[in-house]
């Protein structure tokens, strides 16, 4: 575990998030008020909203890391880049999983097309190509500036996907609106709670994954002397 | 110095007929396949063609546009083209604006068949339709260019390009079927002038992404 977590705010993050973790946890099973027409489903809706703003962060962070690459042309960006793309589309894939499990009960069925659910396909298939291109593409450094170029486009691409399947499908508007403002305490400290939780979370993973690329680097580029 | 790039890319299409001939000829197989699955009644088919004709065209698209690089690919001269003292950004443009031109003219020779053989009946009035289309190829090719220029750059480029393509288009492909099924309907433009919109925007943003963009991914 000391070799993933190289430095002091890493091992500070590590145990800050594990506690806060578990007080989540214990806060969205015991503590929040169950929901009279969703039930049990509802309690999802504590873990999928994070995890889906912490897969779009991850998004742009990987769009601010590729704008940095084409500037600084430091391979440091890419690597960033690359750690943000894939855990940004682990946590999209998750959102893809949780929205169906709590859609099947309330909706009735796993999928609609709803404006939110299909954006997060959309970028989830743009990351497919992203990838495939990661491995398939050949030159490692003609690559790199590449996957940094539809990073920015696939992220200037998000409120278009949004506004248009918004438009496309106005019948599908049953998503619950993030007007958490309106909601009772007894949900709103819970909510906020598990977004910081996951952000903390997302952040901690984002420094291990990018130091074991740069780690990688290194072993390659020394290979390579 | 663009006019002469666009010279260039239409007098060699002018010779080998490659691009508009392998669209037109895929566009044509496609809209066969169409013929024979959706064979359904006018009124369904009128509902339908929008959406078909968009996926034709985008289906055609994805081919002509991995040509869109190709002979600078396959006799290697694309590094003599960057090389060249001209902007980048300029040969990005003078790809977009010839993509558009031949995309535009297969679309021109494939209309009517598509029309004949889906027993769909003329619209009201043309210039509507036109000016979606041709706003429609603009965001097609302003991506397209872009994504076949840094797919051309890597492996597996046949693959590559759609896979990035299809998904990254579909904001305009939900527009342009949007307002072509207005059209289509006799709609009046305040039904649709959102979608129209919505293509326009299109357009902007990602033919300045192209050619703010294009110069990173011709670097050597």
């Amino acid at each position: 575990m000391s070799n993933l977590l190289p430095d002091k705010i890493s091992k500070a993050l590590f145990i800050v998030t594990a506690i806060l973790m578990s007080v989540n946890l214990y806060l969205i099973f015991a503590v929040t008020p169950m929901v009279p027409e969703q039930h049990w489903a509802q309690k999802i809706f504590y873990v999928h909203v994070p995890i889906a703003w912490s897969g779009f962060l991850s998004y742009f962070i990987v769009m601010l890391a590729g704008i940095m690459f084409l500037i600084k042309k430091d391979s440091k960006w890419d690597r960033v880049g690359l750690a943000a793309a894939e855990l940004g589309t682990m946590f999209v894939i998750l959102v893809l999983i949780t929205g169906p499990i709590w859609a099947t009960p309330i909706w009735g069925k796993p999928w609609i097309w709803e404006p939110r659910l299909t954006t997060t396909l959309i970028l989830f298939l743009i990351y497919v190509g992203y990838f495939m291109l990661r491995k398939f593409g050949g030159h490692p450094e003609r690559v790199s500036r590449i996957a940094a170029v539809i990073g920015i486009i696939a992220f200037l691409d998000v409120p278009l996907i949004f506004y248009s399947v918004k438009l496309w499908t106005p019948q599908f508007q049953l998503h619950p609106q993030v007007e958490m403002n309106q909601q009772p305490d007894g949900i709103l400290f819970p909510f906020l709670f598990s977004m910081f939780t996951f952000t903390l979370l997302y952040f901690l993973m984002i420094r291990i994954r990018i130091h074991i690329l740069n780690f990688k680097h290194k072993l390659l580029t020394e290979e390579n002397v | 110095m663009l006019s002469v790039l666009i010279k260039k890319e239409l007098f060699v299409e002018l010779r080998n007929k490659e691009v508009v001939f392998s669209m037109l000829a895929f566009g044509a197989s496609v809209l066969l396949i169409f013929s024979f699955s959706f064979n359904g009644n006018p009124k369904t088919m009128h509902e339908i063609a929008p959406g078909l004709f968009w996926t034709l065209v985008l289906l055609s698209s994805s081919l002509g546009l991995h040509r869109m690089f190709g002979l600078e690919k396959d006799f290697d001269a694309f590094s003599s083209l960057i090389a060249s003292p001209v902007d980048r950004s300029i040969i990005f443009l003078s790809k977009w604006i010839s993509g558009f031109i031949f995309l535009s003219i297969t679309e021109l020779l494939i209309v009517v068949p598509f029309f004949l053989f889906l027993g769909l009946s003329k619209p009201m009035s043309i210039f509507p339709g036109l000016f979606i289309v041709l706003s429609g190829n603009l965001g097609i090719t302003a991506v397209g260019v872009l994504i076949s220029g840094l797919a051309m750059r890597a492996r597996m480029s046949a693959v590559l390009l759609p896979v990035l393509l299809f998904p990254l288009l579909t904001p305009l492909l939900i527009a342009c079927v949007k307002s072509t099924a207005g059209w289509f309907n006799a709609n009046p433009l305040e039904f649709y002038q959102i979608w129209v919109m919505i293509m326009i925007t299109y357009v902007v943003i990602f033919g300045l992404a192209g050619f703010t963009l294009f110069d990173q991914i011709t670097e050597e």
